[in-house]
Parts: structure tokens; sequence; C-alpha cells
């Protein structure tokens, strides 16, 4: 069969990592198989595929919304029907990278809410800890069950130029996007039947089983059937769609701030019979709405008085308070040396290298070579408030360079990193796009499960090196392989 | 050794019936060997159960629930204090030394809370005043007391023109507020000129000339001085805050002492009433002799050593709770 | 079962039922504006639907067409098909993980059919009725999805009390727009199209025909709309209905609650049932309609209180 003209033309980009071709543009092995299936398909079927993706995910109404002039309007997360494939012995590092800078960021959340030895052996200097707007007093000396902060991290990797994992960004307080590598795989089932099976990728689809599991030995009440909720912002949340899949998967309520009442220092929820006690939230509200009485009054998203609970000990809260110190971008600098400093050990996972601009010296740098950097605010995730050195306007530029001088502590530098590049179907044509990677870590009283996939997130637009979903980025499955056998061959699952 | 009778009553009414509140109180006078509790009620309307911590500050922090209806909350807190006077600093050490002592605690804690500035916009005028205040060869403890006195001579003390709410930025513009505002513009400029400074709600006893802030909770700022420790300075009255002055709480400003907070749910306004009255119960002339030793916290200046370098203080610490597990096993 | 979530399932409801009681009524409104040389008139519509906005009438200048677009797709107005769907889908979001995947994407479809920016030029240029047949299908869908679907739960019971309370309301407000009319206009008494619109617009003009052998009288069409036990618009089959989807929540009830609104619920089927209807007229009547109407308002407003935490 003649092979299918998409192939045809594939530009990779030069001195950027490619996840399919090598340099010489033979086909990666973890790739072939992908390759051999798609080469029996016409661009008619593929671009038929693409249209049953899209419609797969708006009747699914797995959609999220942007809010423009008052009306919410409801969007999909771009799919990319190209799957992104990590070999076992890639995954094997990645998972073990993960779950060591976890470990040293549990320790770090646990002392810099107690005893702060690593702020008192000048590891991490102080001022950056309390400068930092989430590092939050109310949480001092409050302990939380069995001493775990961070329950679910979605740790953000890119891969340099040598094919290299580093971490961009670790998400240590509502990582969201899990519902997406679910749901992505649900489509690629769809979409290439048989397929999987026969490329040997390991499944995601017990992440709600580990998560729910997690949460319930987290209940403060030795009972049989404790009570886990999670907590939402609410159907205009741009995350809701992702709240209900994980509610309607573990089993659990859906709760939203109104829904909670706090009655001596226990949470109770309002039902038709009358108040039931909460025992876990996992909570999709961020840290100042949590609770109107202790943080932004003004709040309705959360429930007034549930930290005098949690600081009780009467409701374990998924993740933890004050988890907003540890992924902050000007202490993420800092997470090679807390894992040294914690568990003497050097890190597996290299973090891309980072200036904090409240340092005159590597700000004077960073100023010099602002066509090289990106310029990130510490305290906003999401591709909000960067500044793309190498695409700015000379103006820009200037503005922001003024917004920094006025707090310099809120700014890092990082040099703009070549994303590696996968391919993706566009207009009938397979073209090399940004990619990163986020998976999905739990952490739990008996250890750290890291589900194998995650979300991999596509810089869509031709030349953009920002994947965030609200800047144009979209998502592709990811596998995870299975260890080839043996004889060469793949395992059947 | 004045004893103080002091009756604080907070009423909230609504418009209508609410319910679901939650409320922190922070009505605990601090107790140390300046301020001692005699006795301390505390009644609140449905009489709930209130459970208290000790906050991040050193704050004991109430916290309590009324989750039925109702259309007005009292908290009425009765304190019966007993005060004693504390000497003022000595102030004999050459001033250059006390500002590096005061260097040297930049980046420790708690110091460093209360040295952080926000920025704001008067910062360039302010700092301009407060460096024409300092005069150089001045100590820590008299560059604090001239502040002192700048604030209350330059604010003007009127009722009314700020809230809870209004920002140094506001002050700075009136020139104009009551004691909570003075409190922070005298802990700005102290933390400007690298002054530990802290806020301090409380409440002010009358002597005989009548002092501003009576029959309302009070609030000032304490300046920390080397050799000496917190010292309180109340810039509405221009004194040092002594034991005319009970202490509730201290923090890096208001926000951190609110004496009373809560929210509540229903589709009504509330109206706030505050009263607070004080007894002299003393008729005795103040205490001449002091018969208390003057404890001053002394600040560890010097960097924290380790004696074994090779283990960093996390993973000593590790050892002494496997230590004291095994000393628990062996009991 | 959450307080709101029970909200939410009872307001979702009474919002599609609402829908669906407008879509019918535009329907047959339009139809008889095509019969009628003279006379008709959408006030009645408007009366039910936009709470009687006189200035509005006029401004829509008795035009079917410009009618059945505000009724339909204004966003501005709070009745508009538009709106209610809407709504009812918000209602719908923040319960989705109580509701059936299958019913979900059926008010899904409902939305983005109403939204579809086609249906105004539609409305435009083609015959509305066979666009209003498409909106009325959607429903009809819904509730068919509903039956099959939908968890026998208190969920469902939830929804169905907030249907038939709805339902309920409608008929009333309709019998009560339709003899209050004949007070002005006494005429209308014997006006045998007059009382054929009426059970038209409720769908009980083949009932009534196979009940009712001697022709169109008001009495009979009164007694039809409120006491007729097989006409599923009448207002005791509604009461009935929320009496036996009500006494299925006593499980998810507190005791009190549960008593509560049973007593009321009771207190209501008895006065429909035992109130002898051929002998109210004029004052009477409107009294009995307008008593009927606040003790159903009356259960509304004990549910929110007592079940959906609102007091």
């Amino acid at each position: 069969m003649q092979e299918s003209d998409f192939f045809n033309g594939y530009k990779a980009i030069s001195n950027v990592w490619d996840e399919m071709y090598a340099s010489n543009l033979a086909v990666r092995s973890p790739y072939e198989r992908v390759i051999d299936y798609l080469a029996l398909e016409s661009v008619e079927d593929l671009n038929k595929k693409e249209e049953l993706a899209q419609r797969l995910f708006m009747k699914q109404g797995i959609t999220f919304t942007v809010y423009n002039s008052g009306e919410g309007i409801e969007k999909i997360f771009p799919f990319d029907i190209i799957p992104r494939i990590i070999t076992s012995a890639e995954w094997d590092f990645v998972e073990k990278g993960i779950k060591q800078r976890l470990t040293a960021l549990n320790l770090f959340l646990k002392d810099i809410y107690h005893n702060q030895f690593i702020v008192k052996d000048n590891i991490v200097p102080i001022d950056v800890i309390y400068s930092c707007p989430h590092f939050l007093r109310e949480m001092y000396q409050v302990g939380v069950p069995y001493d775990i902060y961070v329950h679910i991290a979605g740790i953000d990797l890119i891969r340099d130029e040598n094919g290299d994992f580093l971490v961009l960004e670790d998400n240590l307080r509502t990582p969201s996007g899990v519902s997406y590598m679910l749901e992505n795989r649900e489509i690629t089932k769809r979409l290439f039947p048989d397929l999987l099976p026969s490329c040997g990728v390991r499944g995601v689809n017990e992440y709600p089983t580990l998560l729910y599991k997690n949460l319930q030995s987290l209940s403060p009440r030795q009972i049989s059937n404790p009570t886990v909720v999670l907590l939402s912002p609410g159907i205009y949340n741009s995350a809701y769609f992702e709240h209900t899949t994980l509610a309607r998967l573990m089993g659990v309520e859906l709760v939203e701030g109104r829904d909670l009442v706090v009655n001596n220092q226990k949470v109770y929820m309002k039902t038709t019979i009358g108040l039931q006690q909460v025992d876990v939230i996992y909570r999709r509200v961020d840290d100042e709405f949590l609770d109107p009485l202790v943080f932004k009054p003004e709040s309705i998203l959360g429930v007034a008085g549930i930290m005098g609970a949690y600081r009780k000990g009467n409701v374990a809260i998924v993740n933890a308070i004050g988890n907003g110190v540890a992924d902050d971008k000007a202490i993420y600098s800092y997470v090679p040396d807390m894992i040294r400093y914690y568990l003497n050990e050097e890190p597996i996972l290299k973090n891309v290298p980072t200036y904090r601009l409240s340092n005159p010296d590597a700000r004077e740098f960073v100023f010099a070579n602002i066509n090289k950097m990106v310029v990130k605010k510490t305290n906003e995730s999401g591709g909000y408030g960067m500044l793309m050195g190498h695409a700015a306007s000379e103006q820009e530029i200037e503005r922001y360079k003024q917004e920094i001088l006025k707090a310099p502590r809120n700014f890092i530098a990082q040099p703009t990193i070549a994303l590696s590049t996968a391919p993706c179907y566009i207009q009938g044509k397979l073209q090399p796009r940004r990619i990163d990677l986020r998976p999905y870590a739990l952490c739990g009283p008996s250890g750290i499960e890291i589900v194998p996939g995650g979300l991999t997130r596509v810089a869509l637009k031709e030349g953009s090196l920002v994947v965030n979903s609200s800047q144009g980025g979209g998502s592709k499955d990811t596998w995870v392989l299975t260890p080839p056998s043996p004889k060469g061959e793949v395992t059947k699952i | 050794m004045p004893e103080f009778k002091i009756q604080h009553i907070t009423r909230y009414t609504y418009d209508g019936p609410v319910r679901d509140s939650a409320n922190q109180i922070i009505l605990f006078p601090i107790v140390d060997i300046y301020q001692e509790v005699l006795k301390h009620d505390l009644s609140i309307t449905g009489n709930p159960l209130v459970d208290t911590h000790i906050d991040y500050y050193g704050n004991e922090v109430g916290s309590f629930t009324l989750s039925e209806p109702h259309d007005q909350l009292v908290i009425s807190s009765n304190v019966i204090v007993n005060t004693h006077h504390r000497p003022l600093p000595v102030d004999d050490i050459f001033p250059e030394h006390q500002w590096d002592a005061l260097k040297d605690l930049k980046y420790t804690v708690p110091y460093i809370d209360f040295l952080r500035l926000d920025y704001f916009e008067g910062q360039d005028d302010l700092q301009g005043i407060v460096e024409a205040e300092k005069i150089n060869h001045e100590t820590p403890y008299q560059v604090a007391l001239r502040f002192c006195e700048y604030v209350y001579r330059n604010f003007e003390y009127i009722k009314g023109v700020t809230t809870v709410e209004t920002r140094i930025d506001e002050i700075w513009k009136l020139k104009a507020g009551v004691c909570q505002d003075f409190a922070h513009m005298l802990t700005e400029m102290l933390r400007m000129v690298g002054i530990p400074a802290r806020y301090v709600s409380g409440y002010i006893c009358p002597n005989r000339n009548g002092m501003r802030g009576e029959g309302a909770t009070h609030a000032w700022a304490e300046a920390f001085i080397p050799n000496f420790g917190w010292l309180g300075l109340d810039p509405t009255n221009n004194c040092i805050a002594n034991e005319t002055h009970v202490r509730l709480a201290v923090g890096r400003n208001f926000s951190d002492c609110s004496p009373v907070k809560g929210v509540y749910k229903g589709p009504y306004g509330h109206h706030l009433n505050v009263s607070v009255s004080v007894g002299y119960k003393d008729d005795e002339p103040e205490p001449e002799v002091n018969l208390f030793v003057d404890k001053v916290v002394k600040p560890s200046t010097s960097p924290v050593t380790t004696s074994e370098p090779a283990k960093n203080s996390y993973q000593r610490y590790l050892e002494m709770i496997q230590q004291q597990q095994q000393q628990q096993q062996q009991q | 079962m959450l307080s709101r979530v029970a909200a939410s399932f009872y307001w979702l409801s009474r919002y599609v039922e609402r829908s669906d009681g407008i879509l019918r009524m535009l329907k047959i409104n339009y139809a008889s504006s095509q019969d009628a040389i003279h006379g008709f008139t959408w006030d009645p519509v408007i009366g039910i639907f936009a709470g009687g906005d006189y200035e509005l009438a006029g401004k829509l200048q008795n035009d079917s067409r410009a009618v059945i677009k505000y009724m339909v797709s204004d966003k501005e107005n709070q009745n508009s098909i538009i709106s209610i769907v809407t709504m009812a889908r918000e209602n719908a979001r923040s319960v989705q993980e109580h509701i059936s995947t299958d019913l979900w994407q059926c008010l899904n479809e409902y939305y983005h059919t109403v939204k579809d920016i086609n249906l105004g030029v539609r409305f435009k240029k083609e015959d509305p009725i066979s666009v209003l047949d498409v909106l009325i299908k959607q429903v009809m869908l819904y509730y068919g999805t509903a039956e099959v679907t939908m968890e026998r739960g208190p969920g469902r019971s939830f929804m169905n009390i907030g249907k038939y309370l709805e339902r309920a309301i409608q008929s009333i407000d309709v019998l009560m727009i339709k003899f209050n009319s004949i007070s002005d206009n006494p005429d209308l008494i014997t006006d045998t199209t007059y009382w054929k619109h009426l059970l038209l617009s409720l769908g009980g003009y083949e009932i009534y025909l196979k009940t009712y052998r001697d022709g169109l009288e008001a009495q009979n069409v009164l007694e039809q709309v409120i006491l007729n036990n097989d006409f599923p618009r009448s207002v005791i089959y509604s009461v009935d209905h929320i009496q036996r989807y009500f006494n299925r929540l006593q499980n998810d009830s507190s005791l009190s609650a549960y008593q509560e609104v049973s007593f009321y619920i009771g207190k209501l089927q008895s006065r429909i049932k035992y109130t002898p209807l051929k002998t109210l007229q004029g004052a009477a009547l409107h009294e009995f309609l307008t008593g009927i109407k606040d003790e159903l308002y009356q259960i509304g407003n004990l549910l929110n209180e007592r079940y959906f935490a609102n007091s």
C-alpha cells in the first residue's frame, strides 16, 4: 500500500528533541507500531477520526468554560489524535525522580511549618519564605495526618535538546487536568481500536480508585465508611467538568462551599435529613478562598471556620493548606537543595536554570539577555503573566521591566528552553509541535504512587512555546509502555 | 500594682435572623510578668463552646460557631487584670552597637515579620521624613520615642474618617485617624529604620488626665529595643505604654490582632456596637519600688553554629526523635 | 442527599416543565392566530408567562412571530425558553454526577438546539409550528430519557415533585386567566372556540370529547382541568403525584419536616377533592383558584425551608 502523504515533509526543528523522529528522520522504535497503523489510514480516515474525537468531547460535555464579556463560552480542550509515547525505561526514570522530589517537598512543608531547620541551616534563605504570600502563618505548628501535605501533585516536565527530562514547575496546590488524562485515553480506545493492547500501553484508569483509597485513609474518625467529599467552586469554574468526573468516578459527593457548615470545630454537609459530618475534603478551592473567617473575608466559595476544624484535626483537607510556599516559583530553584538536605541524595530530575530577580546581579544579567529569557511571576500559573523575551516587543519588555523593579521578589527568569516536539495531526499533515508532560502523583500513608501516564500538553500554534490551555494549548493521550519482554516482543495484556 | 476591671461588650444586631455564623475572638489578655489575669468571664449569645488555640504570634485565640438562627450576637468579656510597671530601658550602650544588634535580627524569626515593609504610595515621602527625624547619634530607643511623638504631633485624632480596612496609603494622605491608624503609622516608620515593630491591641485604662482611646479597644505599637525587649509606645497619647495599657494581642498589623471578627449567612445587614468600660479599682499610689526582676529578652545575635557540621539540624532532629521513641519503649 | 442537590433536581424539573408549558401554549396560540380573523390576542399568553407586562404586549403588537421570538429566544426575557433552559441546564450541571449521562446529554442537546442561531431565522421564514415542534420533541425526549434512565432514588422524587408542582401551577394559571376574562366579557362563557382553545393549550381537548358528550361547557372544562384523574395536566393528578413522590422521601427526611410537608400536601388534596366545584362562580371561583395556588406555593416554600436548607 502506498504510504499516506501526510507523513511526507515533516519538518523537524533543528536542535530540538523530537519524540518520534531521530535526527536522521528515522522513526524511534516505540513509535514504529503507531506509524505502521497510521500508514494504513488515508487522510480522509484520519480526518474522520479527528472529527469523531471532537464530537465525543462535545457530546460528553468535556469542556472548559471561558468567560468573555460576561457570557460563558464552552470550549473543548483541543485534542491531538497522535499519542505521545514514553518508554518503560524513560518512565522508570521519571517516576523515581518525581517520587524523590515529592518526598523532599513533603518534608520541606512539614519542616517549614514546624521547626524550620532548613532555614536555620541557611539552605533556603528566610526572606524567600517569609516574603512568600503563600507561606501561611495560620499553618504554623498545625499537624496534618501522616505528615502528608502534598497528596496530589502535578509535576510539569519538559525535555531539552538532548531528550533529558527537566522539571519546569511543581503544582502542589490544586493541580488540574487529570480528567483529560482519563478521557484522552477513552477517546483513543475509540479512535484506534486494538492499537493500545498491541503496543503494550499501561492503563491509567486506576487513578480514581487510588485517589479514593488515599482520601479515605486520611479520615480522622476511625469509622468504616468515612464521608469523603470533593469541594468545588461550582459550575462556573473552568475545571468543573473535572470535578464532576472525579466525584463520579470515586463515588463521592461533589459539594460547594454553601453545602458545608462548621459547628463546634467539625464540618458538616447540609442534607435533606439534616447535618452529616464530613471527614475528608478533597478541595479544588484555593487556600485564600477556603475560609472567609481566616483568609479572604469576601470569599463565597469557602466555609467559614473550616480552618479551626482543620487545626483541631477534625477534618482532613487535601491538598493541605499552605502548600503554596513549596511550589512558589522562587522557591522552586531551591528544590534540588532540599533533596540534598532532607534525603542526602542527588536530585534525579534536574531543574531548569532559574534566576531570582530579587538578586540584583541576576536581575542585571537577565535584563541584559532578556531576548533569551522567559520571565514569570512567582505566584501565578497557567501561563498567565509571562514574558517570552524572544517574542516580546521593545515596549512590552520595557513595561515588564518596570513591573519587575516594583516588586522583584515576585519574578523569576529562565532561559528559553527548547521544549521537545511531537508530531501532531494538523490540517491533514503531521507537523511538529512543542509539548510538555504532567504526570499525576498521589502520596498516601502507604507511599507515593504515580499512574503510568499523564497529561501531555501541546502548543498547537505553530512556533509557540506555551502549552497552557488558556494560551491556545491542547493535549495528547500519553502512553507509557510495558517493559519489552526478553524476546523483544511486547507483552500482551 | 493597679488592678483594672474591664468590661468589653461587642454587640452585633442583624436586620433579620441570620445563621451559621463562625467567629474568632482575640480577647484574652496576654499573661506575663507585667500583666496577670485575676478573673476572666466570657459570655456569648447562645453559650457556644469556645475553642482556643495559640496563634503564630503567641496570642490566645478563641473560635466559636452559632448555627441556629439568631438576630443578635453579644460577646461580653469581663476581665480583672493586675498590671505592673515595667522600668524603662537604661539605654547605656553605644548607639552604633545597638543598631548593629538590630541589623543582625533582620533575617531572624520572629523579627523578620516585624521589619517587612509593604509597598505603599507614600513610601518615598515617608522615607524622607523618617530620615530627617532620625538623628545619627541617637539610640533606637530615642528614635522610637521621637517617631512616636512625630505621629502624635502630625496626625490628627479624628474618629470616623477611617475604618478597620483603611490602608496606610490613605492614612498618610488624610494625616488623620484613630489609634489603630496611629499605631500602623508608627510601626511603618520604625520598620523603615530597621527597628522591629509590632502592632498591639488592648485596652487603655484611665489616669487622672483622661486619655484618648477610652471606651473602646485601643491600639498602639511596640518597638524592639536591644538589651530591653519590646517597648510599648502609644502614639495616640504620645506616651510609653506601660501599666495603664492592658495588652490583648500582638501581630504585624490590625488584622493579626482583630479582637472580634465573624462571618454569618443570611440576607441581612448588621450593626456593630462596641463598648469598653474600665474601672480603676486601685486607690494606692503607683508602685515606686520595682518588685520584679527585669527579664530582658536577649536576642541571639550569633548565627546558629553546629558542632557537628556533617549533620544538618534536620538530621539531628531525626536522631533525637528516634532516641525519644526508644526511651518511650523502654519504659 | 445534599440539600443543594435536592434543590437543583427540583428546579431543573420545574424549569423543564415550564418550558414545555410555554412551547405548547405558543404552538396552540399560533395555530389559533391563523384561524381567527378577528379577536385573537396574545395577551393571555403574555399575561401568564411575562407577568402581564402590557407595555410589552403593546410593543409586540400582536405580531405572532414577534411574540414567539420574544417568548423563545429573547435572552432579556427571564421567562423565555432560552433563559429557562439555560437555568435548567445550570441546575443539571451542578448535579451532573447524580443524573444519568444520557439525561445530561439530552438536556445539553435541548440547550444547544434552543441556542442555535438558525432558530431565529427559522422563526422568521419557516412555519413556526414545525420549529416549535422541534423544541417540543426535545422536551419529550428529555421526559422519556428521564423515565428510562434515572435512578429510582430521592433525586428522581425531587424531580417529579418539581415537575408536578410546576404543572399544577400552570394549569391553575391558565384557568385563572380564562375565567377572569369572563367577568370582563360574559359572552365568552358560551363561546365554544374559547373553551376549545383552553383545552387545546393544555392538551386536554381529546380527553374532554371522550368524557363529555354534550359539547363544550365552562363548568365541564373546569371540572376536567381540576378534578379529572385521567387527565395528566389536571390539578388533582399533579397533586396526587406530588404526594406519591413525596411519600418516597420518608427515608431522606427528618421526621418533623416529613410530617409537616405531608400535612400540607394532604390538606391541599382534600381541599381540591371536597370543594363542590359546580357551585363556584365569579368571585368564589377566583378565591378557590387563588387559594389552591397559594397552597401550592406554600408547599414549595416548605420544601425550600425544610429540605433545601434555605431557611
